[in-house]
């Protein structure tokens, strides 16, 4: 519908795919925090006219995603003293093929979607697809707990995506409610980090075995 | 005095004996002799007016104002459950005193206080929801129970097992409540002849009550812990507890309408029960096992009775049917009379001797006069011959029997019903003749028998009280006539103009007879005995210069004949050493017969759903990532699941 919208949403897609060939564990979080910020300029995109409402759901998620949670990721890094490679199940080259045939996928699927005229157009759907899927794979193929988070913060932004096609009806309650959920699981997250660290000398989780019954 | 004021009165007295349990076990008799002689009189009233009794309470009880009811039906049952706690408990006031059990004791007087009114609460209860928790307290009171002495491995196992069992019973419970509020509308419970959807359901209150009632094949969970029980408390499971499994199949059989064929399937279920339990019952070595796989014989002998009456039901043939019931009720009350007597008994010689090994005993006639006398009158009964009460229920049985065989369209149930129900009856007399010769004459086997010694006077009585109710039956039966009739009018309305058979006074008379001329001929063998003067001489001498007690007949070979009949059911284990050579030094011959169907057919399954389930345990590794990996595949699936079904559309 909205050439901009579309060009924000592939530029995501794009992140999705550096994210997944990426090695380096501060530059997977420095392309978690740039979707973050790329998703918080959409909902200006979308809005033919501008409101007070827009603003504030946009500068929200601008500073949550792109700026509070990362910072909170690297200080777990730091804290944790973590050694910065990845330490990938699924090798790089794979992760990128994977994500690339699951974005083909997502984009396939989109179409088919019984979906309001309106969206038929636009990259939502597909890339909010495509993210989930994104993350997914982050969250399967890599070994250290805070690229997990990453991969769930990917994910999120998926669903964020989705979200955006119902900012008509209610912008603020799906904004917000996403973005507390997401706040208080990397909360969460970042002291559990703190606690294997301090518990098991290693972020490693196929180590934490030992917790499954 | 009311029906309803003489509950309130028993239940009062049970809630007393509840509180007094753990210090004061003289308080703790009284009171629950107290209670349940209430109990008995309510339920005779209403067995003697055949007035129903019923309350509806103001308050609600998870939702439900609590609805109870007395009729013939539960009354019958109840003036059952008021005899056997209340004899049982007094013969456990000496059986299992404070001194002996410090801890046990006082445990098992609470449970037994709550057995006794979940029990009464099930056979009271007219509402769905309640008669289920008083279902599940009841189950939970008789665990505890029977694992009083819980440090042995064999008594944890076997209380294991009735509640493994007890709570397979209950989910079919749970359903057929379920299903039958659901298609009713209430949870409230009561007649309902013409709605024939709920036909069904019968099924699952047969697998439900039929688990508790220890039928053929349900009866995995009977024999273990009837053996390991305590044996005042084997006396009410097999004398009162399971009789509720047949409260339940009799009670809903006659409210709501049964499925074709349910009087075929529950009169072949109990000529399984009956015969099966009865060959069971002669392989065992166990006294109180014995003991328990013939109160799967009687249930079968029950569940014949009651189908036959679904039969009749069915066809409208109410003289013979009525007949059948009738005798299927009387062996309710004549199995618990004289099967707690058989385990008050096995309990005596359990506690003079410390053994249940019927090849470790023998002799016991000398030292343990009373308790012999008494046990074999039970093996009398129980083996339903003259003059006493088990002939006169099974009569009953034959009675309806052969009238569903003179009919001019003949039930052809009852063909082999009559036949294998004789067949049943000879394995029984076998079984106890092979009891009362291995266990109390011939010579001891081993110093523990040689070193018996008499039960109390405390014991004695209950076992008497027992034995002289069984005698009342068997000789004045036309008495208790009107008892089960309104059981049986409270069942069938419609079968309320039947009369008493002619045959049932004779039979009275006939009975006093034999016991004038028994007891004529046994006075006057005294008489002559006492003027030619006792003289005692060796049992089993055969000729044989010094007699060991090891050359007597064992439990096992005196049934060897008839457990061989059998062995295609029983699948008895032999561990055979031949003598070999002129001179053998050593031959060993052992037979034992386990619980096959639990063993051969429910132990297999088990093991097979076992280890399908450690195969799905590998999907539960703790790796996270392969966990999101399912979560993946999940979603997967739903998503295809979504488009190729076509759930999503506008």
């Amino acid at each position: 519908m909205n050439q901009g919208l579309n060009l924000l949403v592939g530029l995501a897609m794009g992140l999705n795919l550096v994210a997944l060939g990426t090695g380096r564990l501060p530059s997977l979080i420095r392309l978690a925090a740039w979707q973050g910020v790329v998703l918080g300029l959409m909902p200006l995109v979308i809005e033919a006219e501008w409101r007070v409402m827009t603003f504030v759901v946009a500068t929200a998620t601008v500073v949550m995603k792109g700026l509070v949670i990362p910072a909170l990721l690297r200080r777990a890094m730091r804290t944790a003293n973590i050694d910065r490679d990845l330490d990938p199940l699924i090798g790089y080259l794979p992760s990128l093929l994977l994500g690339a045939a699951g974005m083909i996928g997502a984009v396939a699927v989109a179409q088919r979607m019984p979906l309001l005229p309106e969206h038929h157009e636009s990259l939502l759907v597909a890339g909010a697809l495509a993210s989930v899927f994104s993350g997914l794979l982050l969250l399967l193929g890599r070994a250290k707990a805070i690229s997990q988070v990453c991969g769930y913060l990917i994910l999120e932004n998926g669903i964020y995506l989705f979200g955006l096609l119902l900012i008509h009806s209610t912008p603020l309650l799906v904004e917000g409610g996403i973005l507390l959920d997401l706040t208080v699981a990397v909360f969460v997250i970042g002291i559990i980090v703190d606690r294997i660290q301090r518990a098991f000398d290693t972020l490693d989780t196929r180590k934490l075995t030992v917790l499954r019954e | 005095m009311t029906a309803g004021n003489l509950l309130a009165g028993g239940a009062l007295g049970l809630l007393l004996s509840l509180t007094s349990s753990p210090r004061a076990p003289r308080a703790w008799l009284g009171t629950v002799l107290a209670g349940s002689l209430l109990g008995l009189t309510a339920a005779v009233s209403v067995l003697v007016t055949g007035e129903a009794w019923e309350w509806r309470s103001t308050f609600a009880i998870g939702g439900e104002s609590v609805h109870l009811r007395l009729d013939g039906v539960s009354a019958l049952f109840l003036a059952l459950l008021a005899v056997g706690g209340a004899v049982s408990a007094a013969y456990a006031h000496e059986y299992w005193p404070d001194r002996a059990h410090p801890v046990s004791a006082p445990r098992g007087r609470g449970w037994w206080s709550g057995l006794l009114l979940s029990m009464g609460l099930v056979l009271l209860s007219s509402n769905g929801l309640h008669f289920l928790i008083a279902w599940e307290l009841f189950a939970l009171c008789g665990y505890f129970l029977i694992t009083l002495e819980g440090r042995r491995r064999a008594v944890r196992a076997a209380g294991w097992l009735y509640l493994a069992a007890s709570h397979a019973g209950t989910l079919a419970l749970f359903a057929f409540f379920a299903l039958l509020a659901e298609r009713t509308g209430s949870w409230e419970l009561g007649p309902r002849p013409d709605e024939a959807g709920l036909a069904p359901l019968f099924w699952l209150a047969l697998f439900g009550f039929g688990i508790k009632a220890g039928l053929f094949p349900l009866h995995i969970w009977l024999p273990s812990a009837h053996a390991n029980a305590p044996s005042h408390v084997s006396a009410i499971l097999s004398g009162v507890a399971i009789k509720l499994g047949i409260y339940g199949l009799v009670r809903f059989s006659g409210w709501l309408p049964t499925p074709v064929g349910a009087g075929e399937v529950v009169v072949g279920l109990g000529l399984a029960s009956a015969v099966l339990g009865v060959a069971f019952a002669l392989g065992q070595h166990d006294l109180k096992r014995l003991l328990a796989y013939h109160s799967v014989e009687n249930i079968g002998i029950i569940l014949i009775g009651l189908g036959l009456a679904l039969i009749a039901a069915a066809r409208g043939h109410a003289t013979w049917g009525a007949l059948t019931l009738a005798g299927a009720l009387l062996h309710v009350w004549n199995h618990g009379l004289f099967k707690s007597l058989l385990f008050l008994g096995a309990g005596s010689v359990l506690h003079a001797t410390g053994t249940r090994e019927m090849s470790r005993l023998g002799g016991l006639w000398r030292t343990m006069p009373w308790t012999a006398s008494l046990f074999a009158l039970g093996a009398v009964a129980i083996s339903g011959l003259p003059p006493l009460n088990g002939f006169v229920s099974e009569w009953l049985v034959y009675l309806g029997m052969f009238g569903a065989v003179n009919q001019p369209a003949t039930v052809t149930a009852a063909v082999p019903a009559i036949i294998l129900l004789a067949m049943t009856g000879a394995l029984a007399l076998a079984c106890f003749v092979k009891v009362c010769g291995v266990v109390f004459l011939g010579a001891a086997r081993s110093p523990e028998a040689a070193g018996a010694h008499e039960c109390t006077v405390g014991m004695r009585v209950p076992m008497g009280v027992l034995a002289a109710a069984c005698v009342a039956i068997g000789l004045a039966p036309a008495l208790f006539w009107p008892a089960v009739h309104t059981a049986v009018t409270a069942w069938r309305g419609t079968w309320a103009n039947v009369p008493a058979p002619v045959s049932l006074a004779q039979l009275g008379w006939v009975h006093t007879a034999l016991v004038v001329a028994a007891v004529g001929a046994a006075a006057g063998l005294g008489w002559r005995a006492r003027r030619g003067g006792w003289r005692r001489a060796v049992t089993w001498d055969c000729g044989y210069a010094a007699p060991t007690a090891r050359m007597q007949y064992t439990a096992g070979s005196f049934a060897g004949i008839l457990t061989e009949w059998f062995a295609w059911a029983l699948r008895p284990e032999r561990h055979v050493q031949r003598p070999t050579a002129t001179f053998p030094p050593h031959a060993r011959f052992e037979e034992h017969t386990p619980e096959t169907v639990l063993e051969r057919g429910i132990a297999p399954c088990a093991r097979g759903v076992l280890r399908l389930a450690a195969v799905v345990r590998r999907l539960q590794h703790g790796r996270t990532h392969a966990y999101i990996l399912y979560l993946l595949i999940g979603l997967a699936a739903v998503a295809v699941m979504a488009l190729a079904w076509g759930g999503v559309g506008p």
